[in-house]
């Protein structure tokens, strides 16, 4: 496992959560709504928007790790210190999701954090 | 350079051009002065239907794009380009290229049917990238 399959893995869990908004919208809004320009936007359900937001939030991580990523892969920086920053990141995401969209609230502050310190090392260890 | 990294640099050229697709009818319809401000308001009168899919699709390619720089990214850095991530690069640049005008036109189902393709082809990089 490298950091770059950790960053595949990653982009991965975004198209997955991608998958599980629209597939919650599905259940309160109409195809025909959904397949139309919605130029009135509607409301979805609790645990969608839950999701939406979740979602909003790991591509904004997801801009600030890859650069990380690609800095450290590109200066051949790479070492078991990344590596385990990289670890952290991406289970720190995957505990994110479910925490959110089941509205658990302190775990999910510091699943958020964990994923940030993380970002944050592997910039330090880039430069 | 490889297929896919100048696939990469057209996608985000076209999403310059998308910016300038949305910004001059936007700039049109509410005004300069309010564009130029902080716009801590909402605007007086809201921008056509039109206008506000075009800003929807690129607020939509913002996130994608993202997605596909890290697939090409990961595939470029692993050495793993195949005529098959080649053809995923371009089937994406292609649907995010239609996608805007029949996002534009409220194409009913294409809009939802290229934004699959967008998916489909993002997610199978990634994936060949993982096997």
């Amino acid at each position: 496992m490298t950091e770059l399959t950790l960053l595949a893995a990653y982009g991965i869990l975004v198209l997955i959560t991608l998958l599980l908004q629209v597939l919650g919208s599905m259940r309160t809004l109409s195809m025909g709504y959904l397949m139309s320009a919605r130029d009135e936007p509607r409301e979805v359900g609790l645990m969608t928007a839950r999701i939406k937001r979740a979602l909003d939030n790991s591509i904004t991580a997801m801009a600030l790790f890859a650069p990380a990523v690609l800095l450290l892969e590109v200066q051949d920086k790479t070492d078991n210190a990344s590596l385990l920053a990289c670890q952290v990141f991406l289970v720190a995401r995957i505990i994110y999701l479910p925490v959110y969209a089941l509205g658990v609230p302190a775990i999910r502050t510091l699943a958020w954090l964990a994923g940030f310190a993380a970002t944050a090392i592997l910039y330090l260890l880039a430069l | 350079m490889s297929t896919e990294l100048t696939v990469l640099a057209l996608a985000t050229l076209w999403q310059m051009v998308q910016f300038v697709l949305y910004a001059l009818p936007a700039n049109r319809e509410l005004g300069p002065g309010y564009t130029m401000s902080a716009r801590d308001r909402e605007p007086a009168r809201p921008m056509s239907d039109r206008t506000a899919r075009l800003g929807r699709a690129f607020d939509n390619h913002t996130e994608w794009l993202l997605l596909f720089a890290i697939a090409v990214g990961v595939t470029e850095l692993s050495g793993q380009g195949t005529p098959f991530t080649a053809a995923c690069a371009w089937a994406y640049l292609i649907a995010r290229v239609a996608y805007v005008p029949a996002y534009a036109f409220g194409l009913t189902p294409w809009r939802s049917l290229i934004w699959s393709v967008g998916f489909l082809a993002t997610l199978l990089m990634l994936l060949a990238a993982l096997i």
